[in-house]
């Protein structure tokens, strides 16, 4: 246990501060999909194997595509130089962000969690599904979650068509038509 | 078994505090807010966001795994939190996408105003 662990927990935070400190951006997309593909891995150690799915279906899969779908529509070539990916609020920020991680860490080792055992919470994807829909012990709140989620990914869907549509006239190919003509 | 193997066996089938997921969540969340507040780049920006999500997510499904009184409702959550980052993901890029459009641009120092 204690060895994939420690290999997860190295993969996660390894690949995350290379999603930070890559100067290429399809680089920092992979790393970010390998950190997510260690999270997967815990949520398996956390006895979660229908979350590791949809953590592998969903981020590792679907996200990161379209992240260097993204990638490919905006980016110029690599950037050679440090200083230009990263703004002057450098060492602020990581004193900022420092004292963040040390306060949650320091924070979530004192707390007294009372008696936890791993396995204690239900594992079945059963009662996962009945948790989702609100039904049997889960709070009910949760059906209302469901729905709204469903109507939230509905609008997000319509929501990225419309804004990312090109306009008639005002769109790139005009911009490039001029371009190649002067 | 000698009783140094069984110690070292005994070492790595020990069971993993609650702690250890809480404070490897808790860096994961710092090294993205860390991230997100010092690159230039619009979609580099975005990508840090999602760190910081999943971060929250592994903590919530430690608890679940870990508390009793939790009843497996952690997962339950971090189903919906999953459902909500993948449509901010969608929504997010078709913003960078308008906006490299109109300024060709991603760069976040240089969007300061928002009608182009």
């Amino acid at each position: 246990m204690i060895v994939a662990f420690g290999f997860l927990a190295g993969m996660v935070l390894v690949s995350a501060f290379g999603v930070v400190v890559s100067r290429n951006v399809v680089h920092s997309a992979l790393f970010m999909s390998v950190s997510f593909l260690g999270v997967a891995g815990f949520f398996v150690m956390l006895n979660a194997p229908a979350l590791a799915a949809f953590q592998v279906l969903i981020y590792v899969g679907a996200v990161t595509v379209v992240i260097l779908f993204g990638i490919m529509f905006t980016q110029k070539p690599q950037v050679r130089r440090f200083a230009t990916i990263i703004n002057r609020q450098f060492w602020a920020s990581l004193v900022v962000a420092l004292g963040i991680g040390a306060f949650v860490a320091v924070i979530v080792s004192i707390e007294d969690w009372g008696d936890t055992k791993s396995g204690a919470g239900s594992t079945s994807v059963r009662d996962l599904g009945r948790n989702l829909l609100g039904v049997g012990q889960a709070p009910e709140i949760f059906s209302l979650l469901f729905e709204v989620a469903s109507v939230l990914l509905l609008v997000a869907v319509v929501a990225a068509i419309v804004v990312s549509r090109r306009k008639a006239g005002a769109g790139e190919d005009s911009q490039v038509a001029e371009r190649v003509e002067s | 078994m000698p009783p140094q193997l069984q110690q070292g066996v005994d070492f790595l089938n020990a069971e993993i505090p609650l702690e250890f997921y809480l404070v490897v969540g808790a860096i994961m969340f710092a090294i993205g807010a860390w991230g997100a507040l010092i690159r230039r780049n619009a979609v580099v920006v975005f990508m840090c966001v999602e760190l910081m999500i999943n971060a929250v997510n592994l903590s919530l499904v430690a608890f679940s795994d870990y508390l009793p009184q939790a009843n497996g409702e952690g997962t339950s959550y971090a189903i919906l939190v999953i459902a909500i980052a993948a449509a901010e993901i969608a929504v997010g890029l078709a913003i960078v996408l308008a906006v490299f459009r109109s300024r060709r641009t991603v760069n976040v120092d240089e969007i300061n105003t928002m009608k182009g």
